[in-house]
């Protein structure tokens, strides 16, 4: 699904956030990228939305060299990926049922499809009862639920969450991640940045760790202990 | 058509968001657009009314007081010889005192006490229509080397510098125009990229979910648009405003230089381009400012 070979990204002030990465993460799989601030999981992700191109190395998703496409076929990539932030980035001046629907009528989707895709994912994440409330009424949670929302309406092959749970408390961290793990038992990648071990251990999937730029440990135990 | 709706909703609802800088924004339109057409309304009047000069022109024959019937005979000769003369008209001494009187008459009692007549007998001759203006210059200069002539006076050559004046006021007002227009321009541009600045996280979004380059900057082009169409639309409307304040208040002198009807307000076909031209305007300041989208939506 995802493979980087040597995979190097160097920013201008001269500083590496990623150097010499080689990793592969496979189709369906879960996997947490975890290391301390600056040990390039933004980075990484960011390279994988195709935000930023690599300095050095390739980076492969689906058979696909991020490097090498043409902006229509980033466009098209992008329409497979989902995201997800920590600051969940969304617009304030819609409603929860816009701020899902958006994505759909980006891409073009008839105004019928918008509106069932979207109830939809909706009720999937618990939040059909509040599709006229402004995302500044609502918690922290219950943002992040309408990101996911988001980032799930349009089907993807891929999600990215970067610190999904960095702005919430550990209960609600938790059903967050309960969220991805649906996601995921549907046949969706999922990779998830985060600093929080603890919410690794209880969650229990692969943990790639990187720090200053490198794979500096894979924890495959943690897969195998949620396996069990 | 969904597409178009959607980039004129969101376009109009930026152009309310960001109300105070786009007022900023078509008022500069508005005002390259009321000097550029100010000036086209001038000249094109202008224009009209030489053409109209110009088909009437006529040239005068001033004779010495002193010329024999001789030297008068000659100067008929070569008037009747030549094919650009429709018609001529002898006017004495006398006949010009009278015209005087007749034309100026708060002027008779400085007339009346001249030792004598000062104004001299001449030849005024009305020309073809068609007639070849140089052709009538050639005449007008023999005539002017017969003896017993003491000047001719040709209007198309005054016609030719109020030409050449019009000409410079018209390149003088298009190098004004094209100035405040590109200041126009580059300030729709400006306020256009702060409007995409202040939706700046909603077009990282559209960015990541992959929507086209083209769905993306719609919106901003379709906002320099509306704001180079109304700032056009404005300018318009205060040309006919002032047009029409100027004609109520100086209509009666002008008809009597000029005639009744020789002032007229840009043509339809004009103002139309005028306004197509205000939304081609605010349109580039809009590709202007929403190329930033695309560093906004990829690296490389």
């Amino acid at each position: 699904m995802v493979e980087t070979f040597q995979l190097s990204k160097l920013y201008s002030r001269g500083v590496y956030a990623l150097r010499n990465l080689s990793l592969k993460i496979d189709k369906g799989e879960f996997v947490f990228l975890t290391g301390p601030s600056g040990a390039g999981k933004s980075t990484l992700l960011r390279l994988l939305l195709r935000e930023v191109l690599p300095s050095e190395g390739d980076i492969i998703v689906v058979g696909r060299n991020l490097a090498r496409m043409s902006a229509g076929q980033v466009q098209a990539y992008r329409r497979s990926v989902g995201f997800v932030f920590q600051d969940f980035k969304l617009i304030p001046r819609m409603t929860v049922l816009e701020n899902v629907a958006f994505v759909l009528r980006v891409l073009g989707a008839p105004v019928a499809t918008q509106r069932r895709k979207t109830f939809q994912v909706l009720k999937w994440v618990g939040l059909q009862h509040r599709i006229n409330a402004y995302p500044l009424e609502l918690s922290g949670g219950e943002q992040q639920r309408i990101a996911i929302a988001r980032a799930l309406v349009n089907d993807p092959m891929l999600i990215l969450a970067d610190e999904p749970t960095g702005n919430l408390d550990p209960d609600l961290s938790l059903e967050i991640m309960n969220l991805f793990r649906e996601i995921n038992a549907r046949g969706t990648t999922v990779i998830v940045a985060t600093h929080d071990r603890e919410l690794i251990r209880r969650v229990g999937r692969r943990a790639i760790t990187l720090d200053h730029g490198s794979v500096v440990e894979i924890d495959e135990q943690a897969s195998v202990d949620a396996g069990a | 058509m969904l597409v178009l709706s959607y980039f004129f909703t969101e376009a109009l609802a930026s152009l309310w968001r960001g109300r105070r800088a786009s007022v900023l924004s078509i008022a500069t339109i508005t005002t390259a657009l009321v000097v550029l057409g100010g000036f086209l309304l001038v000249t094109s009047n202008l224009d009209r009314l030489v053409a109209r000069w110009t088909t009437a022109a006529e040239f005068s024959v001033y004779l010495r007081d002193e010329a024999t019937p001789q030297e008068r005979n000659a100067v008929d000769r070569l008037l009747v010889g030549s094919r650009t003369v429709a018609a001529r008209e002898s006017v004495t001494k006398e006949g010009a005192l009278e015209r005087f009187k007749r034309n100026f008459p708060d002027l008779t009692t400085t007339a009346r006490n001249l030792d004598g007549n000062p104004f001299p007998a001449s030849v005024e001759v009305r020309l073809q229509p068609a007639a070849d203006p140089d052709e009538v210059a050639r005449l007008a200069a023999e005539i002017g080397t017969l003896p017993g002539v003491a000047d001719v006076r040709y209007d198309r050559q005054w016609i030719a510098r109020v030409l050449t004046t019009v000409a410079l006021v018209r390149g003088i007002g298009l190098v004004v125009a094209v100035v405040l227009i590109v200041a126009a321009c580059l300030t729709v541009a400006n306020v256009v990229r702060l409007a995409l600045f202040a939706r700046l996280d909603e077009v990282r979004i559209m960015a990541l979910v992959g929507a086209p380059l083209g769905y993306i900057r719609g919106p901003f082009v379709v906002e320099g648009l509306l704001q180079g169409g109304l700032g056009a639309l404005i300018a318009v409307g205060l040309l006919y405003a002032g047009f029409l304040a100027a004609a109520s208040r100086y209509s009666d002198g002008l008809a009597s230089v000029i005639g009744p009807d020789s002032v007229t307000f840009l043509s339809a076909g004009s103002s139309g381009w005028l306004i197509a031209g205000g939304m081609a305007v605010g349109c580039l300041g809009g590709i202007i400012a929403a190329r930033s989208a695309r560093g906004l939506a990829l690296e490389g």
